[in-house]
């Protein structure tokens, strides 16, 4: 009877050992797993931000062309500045939202210098944890007087 | 009695083992995973082209509608030609003040070291632009442009360390 009783003492013991290894490592492994998940989320949002600066680049109603033919790296000046207007911002927010999500793209001219900048889409994400700005230098292509100025493209995407 | 114990002791022996290696195996994939920047790396391959691209074919605001290629093919010639009236400067002058005026608002102001060369021989150029407080250590990204000149060809290169 105390023999068989010290056996199922050892039992409970090995099993309270065991359960305990057991806790531990599990709470090792989800911790492992939350810092993964937080690089991955922190890649995905950088992911997100390069594409969003790409899809700028390569806008049809804001890209230059010359006889229909695509310029690089180069915005025009009366497109960007119709889009940029408020009205049709405001309109064309919805369409926007599913390109961009929560981030906000703006366009400056740095030389020859002029103060403000053109806002094509913004859309902060209230209470972000970070946020990452994505600035790219690009022409701007007035066709009145047939001159390229020198303008920054600025991307700033927000990350929950 | 005695092969029993040595039987349960080689147990014992495969299951540290095996806890071993499962460590290692979620130390090396795991822990040690390092985070990819992707966003370093197109922002730097993009930049030091975007901007010389840019600058390049941009149209000098008070030079008779004349690009930063063509100052840039006067400056390495013959310097015939003088911008900004009253002022009067040469082309090459011209080119370094509006390129440094660029660089203060877009890489400086980014605190990105850079290093800007104009030149037809890379040992003598004609203009070289940096940093004022950090001058580049060494090149890690830079592209380079050639424009054709009457002697042969210039170069325009921008560094980003």
């Amino acid at each position: 009877m105390k023999n068989a009783q010290i056996q199922i003492g050892e039992t409970i013991a090995v099993l309270f050992v065991f359960f305990i290894l057991i806790t531990i490592g599990f709470i090792f492994y989800s911790k492992v797993i939350r810092s993964n998940i937080e690089i991955e989320k922190d890649e995905l949002s950088q992911l997100q931000s390069i594409a969003a600066a790409q899809k700028v680049l390569f806008m049809p109603e804001l890209q230059c062309s010359e006889e229909n033919i695509i310029v690089d790296s180069c915005i025009d000046l009366m497109k960007l500045r119709a889009l940029s207007r408020d009205t049709i911002r405001k309109e064309n927010e919805l369409h926007y939202y599913d390109l961009f999500g929560f981030s906000s793209i703006e366009i400056t001219q740095a030389y020859p210098s002029q103060p403000g900048a053109y806002i094509l889409y913004s859309k902060p994400l209230a209470g972000a944890r970070s946020k990452f700005v994505t600035n790219i230098p690009m022409g701007l292509y007035d066709a009145a007087d047939r001159t390229r100025k020198f303008g920054i493209l600025k991307i700033e995407t927000f990350i929950s | 009695m005695e092969k029993k114990a040595q039987m349960e002791i080689l147990g014992l022996a495969i299951v540290v083992v095996l806890v071993l290696i499962a460590t290692i195996f979620v130390v090396r994939f795991i822990l040690l995973k390092t985070p990819v920047n992707y966003r370093q790396g197109f922002v730097s391959a993009e930049l030091a082209s975007n901007t010389l691209n840019t600058f390049l074919k941009t149209t000098a605001a008070d030079c008779s509608l004349l690009t930063m290629t063509e100052l840039l093919q006067d400056c390495a010639q013959s310097e015939e030609l003088s911008c900004r009236g009253i002022e009067s400067l040469n082309s090459c002058k011209y080119v370094n003040d509006t390129m440094k005026g660029i660089l203060a608002q877009t890489l400086e102001k980014w605190s990105i070291k850079y290093e800007f060369l104009a030149y037809v021989e890379s040992s003598r150029p004609l203009i070289r632009l940096s940093n004022p407080e950090n001058p580049c250590p060494a090149d890690k990204r830079s592209k380079i442009f050639p424009i054709p000149i009457k002697s042969g060809t210039m170069y325009v290169k921008l560094g980003i360390c």
